[in-house]
């Protein structure tokens, strides 16, 4: 295992960041300039975080310290296994979504405050993934919660500001828990770096409350019960492509998180021994049933993708708290294939929202014969999702109910079971409406509703794709991320 | 006694003498005003500048005012804490006068301008009194001038709402000056000394033998210093006078004033009362409780205001009790969070007040649901104030974030908890009331004079982006002014 100082990880977070500036002045000359530029610096983003690849691969570590802001408060960055895996997926999200942008965007107001926003929204997101001690990471996740707020308001009706205003109260909540944390892991351990040896290893009741915290603040993103109610608010009234990336990457920052406590300040030993991982096997329990339980009585139908998250994100906790190598595989895995199934989801029902206007589940009959492309990769996402072979979140799950096993948990497995029910339960329903149902307004004479424009269907494709191609193919570039991060986590190497 | 030396003297003096000069300018020379009390806090803020660099490089010194010696004559202790303090009283002071070369003509009745000068060097100048001297009656001496001076420019508006603010402020503040006449007669009468180097000599053999007169003194002392401070509940004065003043004047009173007394009982308590003192009194403890209900009930209050100047006014009310929070925690992290509070909240606090200021004279708007798309028709300000907000929260890579930390972590390395939880709980209630008003100014279309805003001068503007630029530079290198912040709570604390 090597370890290297680069500078390349300040260059990923801060070449969006000073793109965001260009595109900022930019836009005020020309709009298509401002467009390709936007997707021009996700795309390079893409490829900075990309050309890491073989150097992780081969067991490096890259490092690079910026500079001290106070007395062992630094903002740094660091780059292993696990920050490459997700800063990839995120990167290649991101990539596809503002393309996807592009033609969404058009008809809305207000795009020279999307198009910044996204960028630093990325920039930030690059800061989470790559930061090499909590405090760094603190920093850009306060960043990204706060500047994400525009991309929830966007709308600026009474709705999405009212979904704004509870955004934000629970991310200052947040953002104070993580602040608590993060001091008594400095108190505790007198540093916050991530690099190091465990900085938590006795349990004490300052460190309980640290524990508490951490959880707080990131189970808050994470959309973990019950500090969820932001989510089902927040998420469906943002335009879907900021939707697929709120859903689809920046909930994931919660978990991330969450995994860099458990193994980076903590010891996962001690917090067994301690039994505090009970507390958030419980929680993720409850999240996955009530996320997925709530989903079927919403007739909105990014409302009712907003609460899949939940219960989704909830497998991903569940994962987390098992502790066993396969769940933890099974843990990363399922933040790549959520990420993938939950991004075309949106993005489809984004494609859905223009061409027809309707965001009513029962307005939707009929959709698929009009929209089949789009509808046709909504229903690999949605059949992903229910975890039907050979789709990514099938092998995910799979992945997850065999650590639950090995750790000798078997009603985990239960769990998991009765939330895919569950999931069938909210999902097929749509998929069958959208090809037998009748059509709706024809009678009307409304006009013939066509597919939505190439830009937009690409992305969606390519993501579609994913979520078959990952749970298809037994070695896959995700499945070997996870598993080597997993190892890399538990073994503390390579 | 080098030339620096002298400086100490001459960065109090020659903003009292520019005062008195004001006045004949404005008769003969109207234009000379400006340009001399500008010049005149830019001279005290090098002076406190150049004082800073010799006691960082050489420490602490002492300045007899004439040569004579300290029993008879006044005696300057320019050590780092005088130094922080009067480097942020002139510093930000001198901002906030730039600031009010333009917007004060606006304000007030014309001809006023020179006595408002007057009053505000008078008032800078005891500041820095304040934080300089080491004589206990000398301190009693700038004290009072400073509440007479801090009247006068509340009431200088001559409205019926500034007269009554004054007015209550003049009688809470006559109260206060009096409890401190008593503690100080009381420490004299039992040390038979004024200064404060003698007093704290004399104290440990006084203690002894009259314990009850010390303790009266220290109970007068923190009442007279908590009305001036407006340490809750005897904050009722302050946000009347703050929310009323000319908005200048508020950012000044808010901003520097309240902060000045809290340094002087801090002075007081560490420098000179014996450190005995704490274990045989709750005094501490009762600060600390009586900071955490400001925090927690100025936040509150706060919440429900609707003029702009009002809530902020309540802020600084709970913002104070995280400065005396920060100095009744004995802890050397807490103590350099509370005095590097008094710098970082005097830059907020005077750069919110200025912003909202600005939003006044410019649309005449106060009702802070009025200000909906104040950001599309003001940029300027409302970033500043956006900035100010952000700090207020304590948002990191902000100043407000740097002094949070601190304390903070004073709070749980000084086994106490409660009082990390107290903050963060304020920093959360900071949000719900600030949040808000960012939120309508940049979402949302202006409407009636919010949407046409008369056009913000240059010297209004340029106070606020320094004051922005401020606050993000000492969030991002708190290093410059953490190590005298640091030194300063050693030093205080004995390590």
């Amino acid at each position: 295992m090597g370890m290297a100082t680069s500078f390349l990880p300040v260059w990923i977070v801060m070449f969006p960041m000073v793109m965001t500036l260009v595109i900022y002045y930019v836009e005020q000359h020309n709009e298509r300039m401002r467009n390709a530029l936007a997707v021009a610096t996700s795309v390079v983003t893409f490829l900075s975080v990309l050309s890491l690849y073989p150097y992780i691969m081969a067991g490096n570590i890259v490092e690079y310290s910026m500079f001290q802001l106070l007395p062992n408060l630094e903002i740094s960055f660091r780059v292993d296994i696990l920050s490459f895996s997700l800063a990839l997926l995120s990167s290649f999200v991101w990539m596809l979504v503002s393309i996807y942008s592009i033609d969404y965007m058009c008809k809305e107001h207000g795009c020279n405050r999307y198009y910044p926003v996204l960028i630093i929204t990325l920039a930030s997101c690059m800061g989470i993934f790559l930061a090499g001690d909590l405090f760094t990471l603190f920093v850009f996740f306060e960043l990204m919660s706060l500047i994400s707020y525009v991309l929830v308001v966007h709308e600026e009706s009474l709705e999405a500001l009212r979904a704004g205003y509870k955004y934000l109260i629970m991310t200052i909540i947040g953002g104070l828990a993580l602040f608590f944390g993060i001091i008594i892991t400095f108190e505790l351990g007198g540093s916050v770096s991530l690099g190091g040896p465990a900085l938590i290893t006795v349990p004490s009741s300052l460190a309980f409350f640290a524990f508490i915290s951490f959880l707080i603040g990131f189970g808050m993103k994470a959309g973990m019960f019950p500090l969820h109610v932001w989510l089902p608010d927040a998420h469906p009234v943002a335009p879907s492509p900021a939707s697929a990336l709120l859903s689809g990457i920046m909930l994931k920052t919660g978990a991330y998180g969450l995994l860099r406590v458990i193994f980076h300040i903590f010891t996962p030993g001690m917090l067994q021994d301690a039994g505090w991982m009970i507390i958030l096997a419980v929680v993720a329990i409850i999240t996955i049933l009530l996320g997925s339980a709530v989903a079927i009585t919403q007739d909105d139908l990014k409302r009712r993708l907003a609460y899949s998250s939940v219960g989704q994100m909830g497998y991903i906790l569940l994962g987390m708290s098992i502790l066993t190598e396969r769940a933890i595989i099974g843990n990363i895995f399922h933040i790549f294939s959520h990420a993938f199934m939950k991004s075309t989801l949106f993005l489809a029902a984004g494609a859905i929202i223009l061409k027809t206007g309707k965001r009513s589940i029962r307005e939707l009959g009929g959709i698929g014969r009009q929209m089949p492309f789009t509808m046709f990769a909504f229903t690999l996402a949605a059949l992903s999702m229910i975890g039907i072979p050979p789709l990514s979140g099938f092998l995910s799950k799979w992945t997850l109910s065999l650590g639950a096993m090995d750790a000798g948990l078997p009603y985990f497995v239960l769990v998991l079971l009765v939330s895919s029910l569950l999931n069938g339960l909210y999902y097929l329903p749509i998929i069958i409406a959208a090809f037998f149902g009748a059509e709706e307004g024809h009678e009307h004479g409304l006009v013939k509703i066509s597919e939505a424009p190439y830009k937009m269907l690409i992305p969606i494709a390519i993501l579609a794709v994913s979520c078959l191609l990952f749970g298809l193919l037994p070695t896959n570039l995700p499945f070997d991320l996870s598993r080597v991060a997993a190892d890399y986590l538990l073994r503390g190497g390579f | 006694m080098n030339a620096t030396h002298h400086l100490s003297a001459l960065a109090i003096v020659l903003p009292l003498v520019c005062a008195f000069l004001m006045p004949l300018f404005d008769r003969w020379r109207r234009g000379w005003c400006t340009p001399a009390a500008l010049g005149a806090l830019g001279f005290s803020f090098a002076a406190s500048a150049a004082m800073a660099w010799q006691v960082m490089t050489a420490g602490p010194f002492y300045y007899r005012m004439g040569n004579w010696p300290p029993p008879w004559g006044i005696e300057l202790y320019v050590d780092y804490l005088a130094v922080f303090t009067a480097l942020t009283m002139t510093g930000v002071s001198l901002v906030i006068l730039v600031y009010a070369t333009k917007d004060l003509l606006h304000e007030l009745k014309p001809g006023l301008l020179g006595w408002y000068y007057t009053l505000y060097l008078l008032l800078i100048a005891s500041m820095v009194g304040m934080a300089l001297t080491n004589d206990i009656f000398n301190l009693f001496v700038f004290v009072e001038i400073c509440a007479i001076a801090a009247c006068g420019i509340i009431s200088i508006k001559a409205t019926k709402e500034c007269l009554e603010a004054a007015f209550k402020y003049l009688v809470l503040s006559a109260l206060g000056s009096g409890c401190l006449l008593l503690a100080i007669a009381l420490l004299y009468m039992v040390t038979g000394h004024l200064n404060f180097t003698f007093i704290s000599q004399a104290l440990p053999e006084a203690m002894r033998l009259y314990p009850n007169n010390i303790l009266a003194a220290l109970a007068l002392l923190l009442v007279g210093m908590g009305v001036k401070a407006a340490l809750f509940p005897l904050h009722v004065w302050l946000p009347d006078a703050h929310s009323s003043a000319p908005s200048p004047s508020s950012a000044v009173l808010s901003g520097l004033v309240i902060k000045i007394y809290a340094v002087a009982l801090l002075k007081l308590l560490y420098q000179v009362f014996p450190p005995g003192i704490f274990e045989a009194t709750p005094v501490l403890t009762i600060l600390l409780w009586m900071s955490t209900m400001a925090i927690i009930a100025g936040s509150m209050f706060a919440i429900v205001q609707e003029d702009i100047k009002k809530m902020l006014a309540y802020s600084s009310v709970a913002q104070i009790g995280y400065v005396f929070m920060g100095f009744a925690i004995v802890d050397p992290s807490a103590l350099t969070g509370g005095i590097l509070h008094v710098f970082n909240h005097a830059m907020m606090k005077a750069m919110l007040f200025l912003a909202a200021g600005a939003f006044i004279y410019c649309t005449g708007v106060r009702r802070l649901s009025d200000l909906k798309g104040i950001g599309h028709t003001m940029p300027i300000p409302a970033a500043a104030f956006t900035i100010g907000a952000l700090a207020m929260v304590g948002i990191p890579l902000t100043n407000g974030f740097i002094s949070k930390w601190y304390l903070v972590l004073g709070a749980l390395h000084g086994g106490q908890p409660v009082f990390a939880s107290v903050i963060l709980l304020s920093s959360l209630l900071n949000g719900v009331y600030y949040l808000p008003i960012i939120v309508n100014a940049f979402f949302g279309e202006p409407q009636g004079r919010v949407a046409e805003p008369r056009p913000l001068p240059r010297q209004m503007q340029v106070p606020l982006v320094v004051l922005g630029v401020g606050c993000l530079l000492f969030g991002l290198f708190p290093s410059l002014i953490l190590g005298l912040a640091s030194r300063a709570s050693q030093a205080l604390l004995g390590l």
